[in-house]
């Protein structure tokens, strides 16, 4: 009866490890003994207090994991202006301040205000960019681990219109964030930012007053409260945005269990049978290898930039399994490994006066339930250099998918979406590249999976999961 | 009946990728002994706290290092100093300035007249794209990472500088701290002509605070063309990856 109701209430992620438990537990209770000696009851005791504490363990990683997509899934749809999504993500009675600005409270404020900014609809319209990277997050968790904060850099590169003089506008700023556990799903209890610089293309943070700066995040909609930060200003005014976590090392941070940890009390209580024991070790042991897959995805992601920065074609290319896919802007699917060497020599070998810049940034990991794949959204910031001659920035989106072929992850396929490249001299908002063809003489396997406009057209690339919080 | 079928079904799919993804557990006690399966369990569980540890530990190094940038933006050169550990071989270089050895003489260039923030500079120094790599003992780590950093002082020409760090951290009763920060310098360029057109020089020691030891590797950053080593091997060829 049990596991029917799970079937019917849940996903099939958790269906399956209901009935791997249930099921693994009915069968080795018929095989077991019908009872331990002493001695032996006490060391399973005792076992079985070790395997809840390091469940205990490996939960916290993976909410610390759980946010950090969390505020990365956040930044792809501010990116797109996905207003009802970015509303999704918080928690009824949160909490959204831009310092200086105003607060504005609960989910039916927050909705109304970001709507507001771009006028009442939900998606960009034409010539608009509206790109929020969230980079260099530090996560606090509470013991508890039902509470959490987080600080966190945007990086913002905004266009009002196309053909626009200014070239857009470059922002930086910091989030200090807080995030509520409700029912096994992370929310945003509590979003502020606190913006250092919004200033145009044309004449970067050191020339523009802080005038330029306080236009970010205006609009019709009035704060319910007045800012949490009167002494709040932009540069070039010093302000330190306040810091929610103790220095490190002088507090002694450390990266084990919370000092307060119950898992001894509940222990006694759940030791179980041997068969139990064993069937919870193996739903921990692939518990733990889907969390080094998920660190291993985001090293081998950033690895990948750090070898294309640099021109190093071949190892880049070693990066891919045999049947992988290759897929950049428009230039069309390259299929197996031989394509993606030859693709990637095509990109020539280092050489003086050129940059090659591939950051890698942003990723929103989600591994297989079996641990055996994963997907990920990434997102690309280009600083291209020619013979010192031409620059030129680039920015786009990854959806990427990842194997692991005996014991080792590879790029399976890899998408890369274009939103906009533009030359140094111009701003992305003054004049974009269109789509970058098929290289001259070099046709792809197959044509260009998914067609679109990169900016300043309006293109939204497919997400490979839902919203976290609706399921939407 | 339907969900009862659907129910085995996937139970068997859940067990195959279980049996696939761990080393089989003989539960048969007819072959093994209670004892016996008590004991794998134990040795199960002792290497399932250290591959948790590591985990934990990855995600104490992003904090640490992260903190690190936030405090080196913000012009905090004391809070940066305070996050190396005390080992008198703890470093920092930073482009091609040469290398402070010790806390108190990394403490010295943070705090140093060139790294505090004058009225009117900004630098933002984002700290992204962390390949991190823990020791199996878990008590030391290595980490690549890179920043982009918007720096400048109000009112003239602003500047781009961008590079990767090639980092160490050590574990010492339980806290993560750096012992090594190494920053390569691949561009400083200028704002308003962009780096293509106006590279600038890569400061040098500071003359009136001499490094302990000078660069420790040659190389100008662009237009010149280096690669900073990687401090891992390739991940699939096991190789590592290099430019002659």
């Amino acid at each position: 009866m049990r596991i029917a109701a799970s079937i019917s209430g849940r996903g099939p992620a958790l269906t399956v490890a209901l009935v791997l438990l249930a099921m693994s537990g009915a069968l080795h209770a018929q095989s077991s003994s019908p009872s331990l000696s002493p001695e032996l009851e006490e060391r399973l005791a005792r076992a079985s207090a070790k395997a809840d504490a390091i469940a205990q363990r490996a939960g916290r990683v993976a909410d610390i994991n759980a946010i950090r997509n969390l505020q990365r899934i956040f930044g792809y749809y501010v990116d797109e202006a996905q207003w009802d999504q970015v509303a999704d993500l918080f928690a009824e009675n949160a909490t959204l301040e831009i310092a200086g600005y105003g607060v504005f409270v609960g989910k039916p404020s927050i909705r109304r205000y970001l709507l507001s900014l771009t006028g009442g609809r939900v998606g960009l319209t034409y010539g608009q960019l509206n790109n929020h990277f969230q980079l260099s997050p530090v996560i606090t968790l509470s013991a508890d681990g039902t509470r959490a904060k987080g600080r966190w850099r945007v990086l913002m590169q905004t266009a009002e219109r196309y053909e626009d003089e200014s070239g857009g506008n470059w922002g930086s700023g910091v989030y200090e964030n807080e995030y509520v556990k409700e029912d096994g799903v992370w929310k945003i209890q509590k979003l502020q930012l606190f913006v250092r610089f919004y200033v145009p293309y044309r004449d970067g943070w050191t020339r523009a007053d802080s005038r330029a700066t306080l236009r970010y995040g205006r609009s019709g909609v009035r704060p319910d409260r007045p800012t949490t930060f009167a002494d709040y200003a932009p540069y070039p005014a010093r302000y330190v945005a306040p810091f929610h976590f103790e220095h490190p090392v002088r507090s002694g941070y450390r990266a084990g269990p919370p000092p307060a940890s119950a898992a001894g009390d509940t222990a006694a209580a759940r030791a179980g049978s041997l068969a139990e024991l064993e069937a919870r070790v193996r739903a921990l042991e692939l518990e733990v290898q889907r969390l080094q897959a998920h660190d291993q995805i985001e090293r081998l992601q950033s690895m990948y930039g750090y070898y294309a920065d640099k021109n190093m074609q071949d190892a880049t290319s070693a990066l891919f399994a045999e049947d992988a896919t290759l897929e950049i802007l428009g230039r069309g699917v390259f299929v197996g490994l031989d394509r993606i060497y030859e693709y990637m020599r095509r990109l020539g070998a280092p050489a003086p006066g050129s940059l090659f810049n591939h950051m890698q940034l942003q990723p929103v990991v989600h591994v297989d339930p079996d641990g055996n794949g994963a997907s990920v959204r990434s997102r690309l910031f280009v600083m291209f250099a020619a013979q010192n001659r031409a620059a030129q920035w680039g920015e786009g989106v990854y959806e990427n998918r990842f194997i692991r072929e005996n014991g080792v992850w590879k790029y399976r396929n890899l998408l890369g979406f274009q939103t906009f490249y533009t030359n140094y001299e111009d701003g992305w908002a003054k004049k974009a590249s269109p789509i970058f063809a098929p290289f001259p003489g070099y046709p792809p396997d197959q044509p260009q999976s998914v067609a679109y406009d990169p900016y300043p057209a309006v293109f939204v690339p497919p997400y490979h999961y839902r919203n976290p919080v609706t399921g939407r | 009946m339907q969900i009862s079928r659907r129910a085995l079904f996937l139970a068997g799919l859940a067990l195959s990728g279980a049996a696939a993804a761990a080393e089989p557990i003989v539960t048969d006690n007819r072959v093994i002994t209670d004892d016996r399966r008590l004991a794998i369990l134990e040795a199960k569980l002792a290497s399932l706290q250290k591959q948790v540890e590591l985990l934990e530990d990855v995600k104490a190094i992003e904090r640490l290092q992260q903190a690190y940038g936030y405090y080196i933006s913000e012009g905090m050169g004391e809070e940066a100093a305070d996050l190396f550990s005390d080992s008198p071989t703890a470093s920092i270089e930073l482009g091609l300035q040469g290398v402070y050895v010790g806390k108190e003489r990394i403490r010295a260039f943070l705090t140093h007249e060139s790294n505090r923030l004058k009225d009117g500079e900004i630098r933002e120094a984002p700290i992204m794209q962390g390949v991190i790599h823990v020791a199996p003992d878990g008590r030391t780590a290595k980490a690549r990472w890179r920043t982009l950093v918007m720096g400048g002082m109000h009112g003239e020409d602003g500047t781009w500088a961008e590079g990767p760090f090639e980092n160490e951290y050590v574990k010492e009763d339980g806290v993560w701290k750096l012992s090594k920060v190494h920053w390569y310098v691949s561009m400083i360029g200028s704002y308003d002509e962009g780096w293509h057109r106006k590279p600038l020089p890569a400061p040098g020691p500071l003359a009136d605070l001499p490094p302990d030891r000078p660069p420790s590797e040659e190389y100008q950053p662009y237009p010149a063309f280096y690669l900073p080593p990687y401090h891992y091997a390739h991940p699939i060829t096991g190789q590592p990856v290099v430019w002659e």
